[in-house]
């Protein structure tokens, strides 16, 4: 599997083939046909199709959100996206330095938040002065500064969040795929991160945000759905008064995203 | 990436595996309390058996080595087991942010091999207080060898068992029973018997404590043996960080 350091190297080259992937029209990250079907060899278990030639494309300076109802693959969308996940069939290709925030927060609970950025930040290939640079930048426009010597297993949900969050962010990625980024933050942190998500598009970056609905669409330049195992673009006219999309209804869908307590 | 960034890298991984291990108190405390603990009881339960032909030594030297043995070994296991467990899936965003997989697996197979040789220095520590050992150093090296192995195999179920109590009972079912095999305890002449992962180690410690000898090719098996479950470990271990940290 590659990484996401190596899989792409700034220079506009996909992993699969070196080509050139949307020059023209600014189109960073593209993704054609992923199938995927999560098999197991144990007998009475079902095989569970996922994925059925999902596709999309993330353009420059765009904040992209994908929604859908639980189970619809979202997360196994963004794993396949970022590489985590092989598909059964599709390719991804992907330009410059990507940045990933899985929904639950992949992170080791017995290291410090300043010894998590360190291992990442090296994983990223950056040097002592650039980690700690960016570890300032983030603690602070996130709100985490005090916890820098905390263990994870000590934070609190929403402050580990905030780390998974930082781990992405922290090689000032050109693609940012973020799943379910704000679940268990407060408003301010909720606030800051949309502060900081238009800093990022205004740089170029390149944002996916996958959450369950979305609240707030003026945020997003585009929507797509995710529902049958295929993506399709929602319009306005999709969207109805509480924000979401016909079929992934909050009501269906308790969440506890903050937007929506706010 | 130059070779000095990529040295640093990875002492920097092992050193954050080794800190996690160390902030786990009760590993920690586990790795210094049950080796003594199991020695004795396994010693004091052998004291009341009748001295057999087949049994080589005393019953109660033959239960301490025989706890030795399953102490190093399955504290070395458990290390291996959590390891794995706890950190697959940490890793495999680690190795999508830009470490190897190789490097990674080095990191938590170093580590298991820091805690075998701490296991294995423990385990024979607690033997030399009741027993007299022939050759402490061939014995060290049979203990550790012992402990890497089931470090290895704790890896393994790890991967293909990734739930903590279903992983420590397969573990401690495993190690306990192999022990027994192993030790000639059960009297069993079957080959299968020495097919077990610790038929080598077992049989160099006995020997290194016993008469101080050392058999070479009983060295070169366990190494073998060591070198079969480190590729096989490395395999599945790889594997399951490209299916999202389960075998499936």
């Amino acid at each position: 599997m590659p990484n996401i350091e190596n899989r792409v190297d700034g220079s506009e080259e996909s992993t699969d083939g070196g080509r050139v992937i949307g020059e023209e029209s600014n189109v960073v990250l593209r993704a054609t046909g992923l199938a995927k079907t999560y098999d197991s060899p144990l007998p009475f278990t079902q095989s569970v199709e996922v994925l059925d030639g999902a596709g999309l494309e993330l353009r420059a300076g765009e904040i992209v959100g994908i929604v859908g109802e639980n189970g619809s693959g979202k997360s196994t969308l963004m794993k396949l996206l970022v590489g985590a996940l092989d598909p059964d069939a599709g390719s991804v290709q992907a330009s410059g330095r990507v940045g990933w925030c899985p929904q639950d927060p992949l992170l080791y609970d017995r290291l410090t938040v300043a010894e998590t950025m360190r291992l990442f930040g090296r994983a990223y290939g950056m040097d002592d002065d650039s980690i700690d640079e960016a570890l300032d930048r983030l603690a602070e426009q996130l709100d985490f500064e005090r916890f820098r010597d905390y263990r994870i297993d000590r934070l609190s949900g929403g402050n580990r969040q905030k780390v998974n969050l930082a781990v992405a962010l922290l090689h000032d990625p050109d693609v940012l795929l973020l799943d379910e980024p704000y679940t268990g933050f407060d408003w301010e942190t909720y606030l800051a991160f949309w502060e900081l998500t238009d800093e990022l598009r205004e740089r170029g970056t390149a944002i996916a945000i996958i959450s369950h609905f979305v609240s707030e669409r003026e945020r997003f330049d585009r929507i797509y759905e995710l529902a049958d195992g295929q993506l399709s673009e929602v319009t306005e006219n999709d969207i109805d008064d509480a924000g979401t999309t016909t079929s992934a209804s909050p009501e269906n869908d308790p969440t506890t995203e903050v937007a929506r307590d706010a | 990436m130059p070779e000095v960034a990529r040295r640093e890298r990875f002492t920097l991984g092992l050193t954050t595996s080794l800190k996690e291990f160390l902030r786990q108190p009760l590993q920690v405390v586990l790795l210094l309390a049950l080796p003594p603990l199991v020695v004795e009881a396994y010693g004091q339960a052998m004291a009341s058996f009748p001295a057999l032909p087949f049994m080589g030594s005393m019953p109660a030297t033959l239960g301490r080595i025989n706890g030795a043995v399953f102490a190093a070994a399955f504290l070395a296991g458990l290390v291996g087991l959590f390891q794995v467990i706890a950190a697959v899936e940490a890793d495999e965003r680690l190795e999508l942010a830009g470490f190897g997989r190789l490097e990674l697996f080095a990191r938590r197979l170093g580590t298991v091999l820091v805690v075998s040789l701490l296991a294995a220095g423990t385990s024979l520590a607690a033997l030399l207080w009741q027993v007299d050992v022939a050759a402490p150093l061939a014995a060290y090296g049979a203990l550790a060898l012992a402990a890497g192995l089931y470090g290895l195999l704790g890896m393994l179920i790890g991967v293909a068992l990734p739930r903590e109590l279903e992983g420590s009972l397969v573990l401690v079912f495993l190690a306990d029973s192999d022990d027994v095999l192993a030790s000639g305890l059960a009297n069993i002449d079957a080959p299968l018997t020495d097919l077990t992962p610790l038929h080598y180690p077992h049989a160099i410690f006995s020997a290194a404590v016993t008469d101080g000898s050392v058999a070479s090719g009983d060295v070169t098996g366990g190494l073998a043996y060591l070198a079969v479950l480190g590729v096989a470990a490395l395999a599945v271990y790889s594997v399951s960080l490209g299916q999202g940290g389960v075998l499936s």
